[in-house]
Formats: C-alpha cells, structure tokens, sequence
C-alpha cells in the first residue's frame, strides 16, 4: 500500500506544494527581509528603507551596549527557569492528586484547564485589577486583614512576581492535561503489582510513575521552555513599557516597544533575531537534554 | 446521541450568528460596488460611492459622539456611505497610518496632525494641498482663515482643513481643594502658590497632582519647559541640553524632578497607568491634573458631580504669564491624493470635509475658543460648568504656544519621555536624556 502511494508523487506534491508556498511566503521570505532589515536604517513603522546603516552591523553592536537588552534576555532566561519549576512543577502535582482520586478527576481537569480558553490580553486586565494599587483586590484583602498601607504589587521589590503569578497560573492547566493523559496509560496492574511487594505511596510514584512519565515530562518542559521564549501579551498588558524602571522587560516585550512605539523598526528586526537565535539554541539544547527514551 | 445533538444545536447557533452578520454586510458592500462601477461611468459625480475615512475620534474620544453625527448627517444628505477606520491618537496608530500609506492602502479622507507627524505625507506627495483643490472647488474651506490651518513644516502650504483647536490646562477637583482650604486657582496662580498649596493638600492626605510619569509625563513636561521660555521660545528645538531652549528644557524636567522628590505626585506613579492616576481625580483623591480639550469628555463620564470640577490655568514662573496657554490646530482633514485622483470618489471627499468643518459642526467638537473658523465657535446650549470654564479659560489666554514635544520624531518623543522616570528618580539626569534624545535623527 505505502509503496502504491510513493510511487504516484502527484498527489503528495498536490498536497505538499500549498503549504510549502505558505511557509515561504509568510514566514522564510518576512525572516530573510528581517535579516536584512535589521542592517539597514529604517526610521518608522511602515516606511522604507534609507539604504544600510553606517556601519553596516551598527545594531548589532547596539545589542551589546544595551542595558535594557541584556535586562529582557535575563529576564526571558529567568523565567524560562521558573516556568519550568512552577508550570510543570505544579502541574506535575496536581496531576498526581488526581491521579489518586476516583471521583471528581473530570471536574479538576476542566477547572484547571479553564485560563487557556481565555485570552491573555483579558486576563491580563484582570490581574491588573487584582493587583492594582488604589482599590485592587489584593490591597483591599491586605487592608481588611489590618495592613496599613497599600502596596505598590507593580514596584521594583514585587514586579517580579506580579508579572509571573499570571503567566504561571494560565498555564498550569495545560500541562497538568498533558501530564493527566499519561498518567492514565500507566497501567494499573503495575501499580497492583508493587502494592503487593509492598511500596507505599511516594514509593509507587518514585520507582514507577516518574520513570513512565519520563517521555511525557520531557515533552512538557521542551514545551514550557519554547513556550517561555514566546511570552508576549500577559506582560505586555500588565507591565507594559518595562515597568517599573525599565526592569520588566521580556524579548518580545522589547522588541515590539522598539518596533511599533519608538518607531526603531530595524533595531527591533535586530531584537527579533536574538529571539529566534535564542529559541533555536534553547530548543535544541532542551530536545537533548530531554531526550525520550523508549521503551 | 446527546452528543449528536449538543453538536447539531451547536451548529445551529454558528449559523444563526453568521446569518445574522450577514444583511448587514451585503448591505454595506453594496455602495463599495457602486463606487467600482461608477468609476467606470461617466456620470460618475452623481452616484453615491464609499469613502474610508481615519480619523483620531476612535474609542473613548469624548468626540466620537459629536463625530458620528457629523458624517451620519453626511451620509444622509449625500447618500454617500463613510467607512469609517478611526482609532486612538497615539503612536500606534500614527505608525498604522503610515504604513497604509507606504503599501497603497491609504483611506480617502485622513484626519491627522499638521505638525512634523506629516511631513512624510506632505514630501511623498501623498495628500492634495488646498490651494489645488481650491482650483475647482474655489469655496473648499472658505469659512476657515487661511492663516490659521495649520501649514506644513515643509513647503509652508495648507494641506489640512482643521475641526477644533486644542488647549492645554489645570484641572482641579474643586472638591478637594475646599477640604484643603485651598483657593481655585485664577489669572495670577504663581508656580511659589502652586508648591504651598500642593504642600496643604498633601499633609491633608490628598494627592496633589494626578499624573503617570511612567506614561503620560507629556503635559506636566510641556509647561514645565513653558515657564523656563516665552510663547515666542517655546516650539524652539534645543540642539543641545546647553543652548537656550535646552536650558530651559533642562530646567523644566528638574522641575517634575523637584515634585516627584516633595512627593506631590501619586505614590505610585514610576508604575501606574494614566487610567489609573486619573482615576484618582474622579474618586476625588486628587486636586490636580493637566491635560489636554479632549480631556473634558472623560470627566463628563466618570465625575460623579461635574461642577466638582473646573479648568483653569497651569501656574506660571518666570517670563511666562499663567494666561499663557499651550494650544493650537494641531490636526485637520487631510484628502489624499489616491482619492483626489479617482473621479468617483474626489467630489464625494470634498463634501466630506466641507461637511465635517461647517460652522455648526465644528461648534460642536468640544469647549475649545482655539479655532480657525472666520466666525468663531458657538457656545453649545447645554455647556456644562466645565465646559463654559473650559471657554472662558481659553478665551482669556493672553498668549498660545503650539507643543514643543510635536517638534521631535517619534523615537525621540518617546525616548524623552520614557526617561522622565529615570531623571525624577537619580537613574540619569535631565541633560544626559536631553542630548541622547536629540541624538536620535528621524
């Protein structure tokens, strides 16, 4: 059968072409012209080119100058660490709960899978009236609870946290599905068969879950760190322009203030080769790190 | 089966969504198809065709209402349709604009700033100046004095057929300032008053000044400069934190250096949003706020009681009276040559703007005695107490200087800017952030 299909090619390249083309034209040709914007002097959104910059590379050298570049690839590296250890780490957790309860499992996916359906841009308000200073939730609890000032959840000591509480909260739910799904193909006789030799609990999830999981753990954290390296919206609309002092500064939240606020747009072609560089080395080191094994 | 179902009634509501979308949408293709075909015909002039407009009267623009009439008024007179792709003035939406420019999708009447924000229109040749539509239609803007339009920083000709001019000025939650025992302030308030007065309300609990220096730093920057310099001085460009002008630039941004150090402005204010400290004058937490016209729309919303509030004269210091204001006609409707030059659409754009710049309607585009217009604006019937302060202020101006902010690009704009934070806070001084934004070259 499989022969049959190789040896007429038509219908592969019929099928294969299309989205060849598509990949070309809206992602290899808008990266080539980035390449090449980000060497030549662009001076608005939208206008064109005035030849190349002088020198040449003069982004580049900028990049390494740049004290707020250096804050947003510490900051996107840091909280790469951090989504691994919070997203993975409590959704790992609390698919383990799950995994030892025998009613209610359906009711827990659902309530932890929920912030994915909502957009960032909407939960990012949200959080922002959480957090907000004069009259939000938090302050407002603090308040009744006997706290004698508001606290600026936005300033240098808590910026931190209020940009990751979100970002971390919003995708628990989706690795805790994941983890969930391969939790429930381990089988059960296994887990029987170490009841009977006598393993207690944490020494079931030591020596058998945690081995079986390995594959599906692996792909989670390979897709928590891309994912960390892509982190745009929730920041942006919490913390907006690096806020505060210029220390909440992401890639992608950098890059887009250069292109579309500052108007730098060839700074901001510069910014998002760091970004791809950053993800490409990332992920390759991640799949290596994590490599699967079989079984 | 209960699956099947719930996917069926699922379906159903789908298609029920998108049915009813879509009369609406036949209806408004319908002119787009009329505008191609009489573009074809001779007798194009007669049939009705649709024109894409920008204007800055998007969103929350306390305008909007006022310019929605305007062109649904248009709409019924002409029988032309307006499609209309307004957003909200900043910066975003000045680099949407230009990119349609640059890749052919410019919309048939614009409605954007005269200042350096247009120069690229104006050298591209992208907009049709008055004078060449005043050649065949000779009374286009003729209730408009030609002085005041607005001319473009390149050639010194008039492009745009300005609506209303701005102001710039102190708003005062009169609330706060009675539980101070603080005067409103008047004709002479002298900046010396302004810091006594701020210290009262501050040890009253209150917040002084009303203002986000992480995002909207612009105004209180503005006038900060203005009583270092003259009406005559002010739009000048310093090219230098040591010349004249960056002396006064220098001395200006020390100035919001010394109110953020005498903590007159929100504790949080490296942090907060605009919404968020202007907030703060609606809650009546705040006694004052500058900003701009287009800002007495979101009291008239969000006060609880609009005669709490007032607008009066930013303080003064040095050679600058308090009655000298910040304002001008800064923007204007601008027809574009893409549309000038297609015979269906040109006289439909040109009853546009005639339509849009009438006296009644200019006089209804907010309480600004800035304008243009030969014969003056009209006080609305039902001004409110903010409003009629609002004209009052603005006729008693003894002196208007245009911005000096719209004379740098945008980069440089908005690098100032974003570095008031560092200056108010040690990070940088006023000088270093001067130089490096004059560094910046459009």
């Amino acid at each position: 059968m499989n022969s049959m299909i190789f040896k007429k090619k038509t219908p592969l390249l019929v099928f294969l072409i299309p989205a060849f083309l598509f990949m070309t034209l809206f992602l290899y040709y808008p990266f080539v012209m980035n390449v090449y914007n980000s060497f030549s002097n662009i001076t608005g959104l939208g206008t064109a080119a005035q030849g190349l910059n002088q020198p040449w590379y003069q982004n580049y050298v900028q990049l390494f100058q740049d004290p707020i570049m250096a804050t947003a690839v510490k900051n996107t590296l840091l909280l790469m660490v951090l989504t691994i250890i919070f997203q993975v780490g409590i959704a790992l957790i609390l698919a383990l709960l799950i995994d030892n309860i025998k009613k209610g499992t359906q009711f827990f996916r659902t309530v932890y899978f929920f912030p994915i359906v909502i957009s960032a841009t909407a939960l990012g308000l949200l959080f922002n009236l959480i957090f907000l200073y004069d009259g939000g939730m938090v302050n407002q609890l603090l308040m009744k609870f006997g706290a004698t000032e508001a606290i600026d959840w936005k300033d240098e000591t808590h910026y931190f946290f209020t940009m990751l509480f979100p970002v971390m909260w919003q995708y628990v739910g989706f690795y805790f599905v994941i983890l969930v799904t391969g939790l429930n193909n381990i089988s059960p006789d296994i887990y029987e068969a170490a009841e009977i030799d006598g393993a207690g609990g944490f020494k079931r999830v030591r020596y058998i879950t945690l081995p079986l999981l390995h594959n599906v753990l692996c792909t989670c954290l390979t897709l928590a760190i891309t994912g960390a390296l892509k982190v745009f919206d929730l920041p942006w609309v919490m913390m907006g322009a690096g806020m505060p002092m210029d220390m909440s500064w992401l890639t992608g939240t950098y890059m887009y203030n250069q292109t579309f606020t500052m108007g730098d747009v060839d700074y901001g072609s510069t910014i998002a080769i760091v970004i791809v560089v950053l993800g490409v080395v990332i992920s390759q080191l991640a799949s290596r790190i994590f490599k699967e094994k079989e079984y | 089966m209960k699956k099947a179902i719930a996917f069926v009634l699922a379906m159903a509501l789908c298609g029920a969504m998108f049915g009813c979308q879509s009369a609406p949408a036949a209806s408004t293709q319908a002119p787009s198809s009329q505008a191609d075909s009489s573009q074809a015909a001779s007798s194009a002039e007669s049939k009705p065709v649709e024109i894409t407009v920008v204007t800055s009267y998007g969103g929350d623009d306390g305008n909007r209402a006022n310019y929605e009439a305007a062109y649904k008024a248009y709409e019924k007179a002409t029988g032309n349709t307006v499609k209309d792709a307004s957003g909200t003035s900043n910066e975003e939406w000045k680099s949407k604009i230009m990119a349609d420019f640059e890749t052919g999708a410019e919309p048939d009447v614009l409605f954007y700033f005269n200042g350096v924000d247009s120069n690229k229109l104006v050298q591209g040749g992208k907009v049709v100046s008055i004078d060449e539509i005043r050649e065949k239609y000779p009374d286009y803007a003729s209730n408009m004095k030609d002085e005041l339009l607005g001319a473009s920083p390149v050639d010194g000709k008039n492009y745009s057929v300005p609506v209303n001019g701005y102001w710039e000025g102190l708003f005062v939650n009169k609330k706060v300032l009675k539980d101070c025992g603080v005067e409103v302030p008047g004709k002479d308030y002298t900046w010396d008053q302004f810091l006594k007065d701020c210290e009262a309300i501050k040890a009253k609990g209150y917040t002084p000044i009303a203002c986000s220096l992480q995002e909207v730093p612009h105004y209180w920057f503005e006038f900060c400069v203005f009583n270092h310099d003259t009406v005559d001085t002010h739009t000048k460009l310093p090219t230098s934190s040591t010349d004249e002008a960056g002396k006064a630039w220098t001395a200006g941004l020390n100035d919001i250096k010394t109110l953020y150090e005498k903590g007159y402005f929100p504790k949080n204010t490296t942090t907060a949003t605009d919404a968020e400290t202007f907030q703060l004058m609606a809650d009546n937490k705040a006694a004052f706020a500058i900003d701009g016209s287009w800002k007495i729309g979101w009291f008239q919303q969000n006060a609880k009681n609009i005669d709490d509030f007032t607008v009066t004269y930013v303080p003064a210091a040095n050679q600058r009276k308090t009655t000298d204001i910040i304002g001008g006609l800064s923007m204007g409707y601008y027809i574009t040559k893409k549309a000038w030059d297609d015979p269906a659409k040109q006289k439909a754009c040109v009853d546009f703007v005639k339509a849009m710049t009438t006296d009644e309607v200019v006089s209804t585009f907010g309480a600004t005695a800035v304008t243009a217009l030969k014969n003056g604006t009209k006080a609305p019937d039902n001004a409110d107490s903010l409003v009629k302060a609002a004209l009052s202020m603005a006729a008693g101006a003894t002196g208007i200087a245009p911005a000096t902010q719209d004379g740098l690009n945008q980069t440089a704009r908005t690098a100032l800017f974003a570095d008031i934070k560092n200056i108010v806070t040690g990070k940088t001084t006023a000088e270093k952030a001067i130089d490096k934004c004059l560094a910046i070259k459009g």
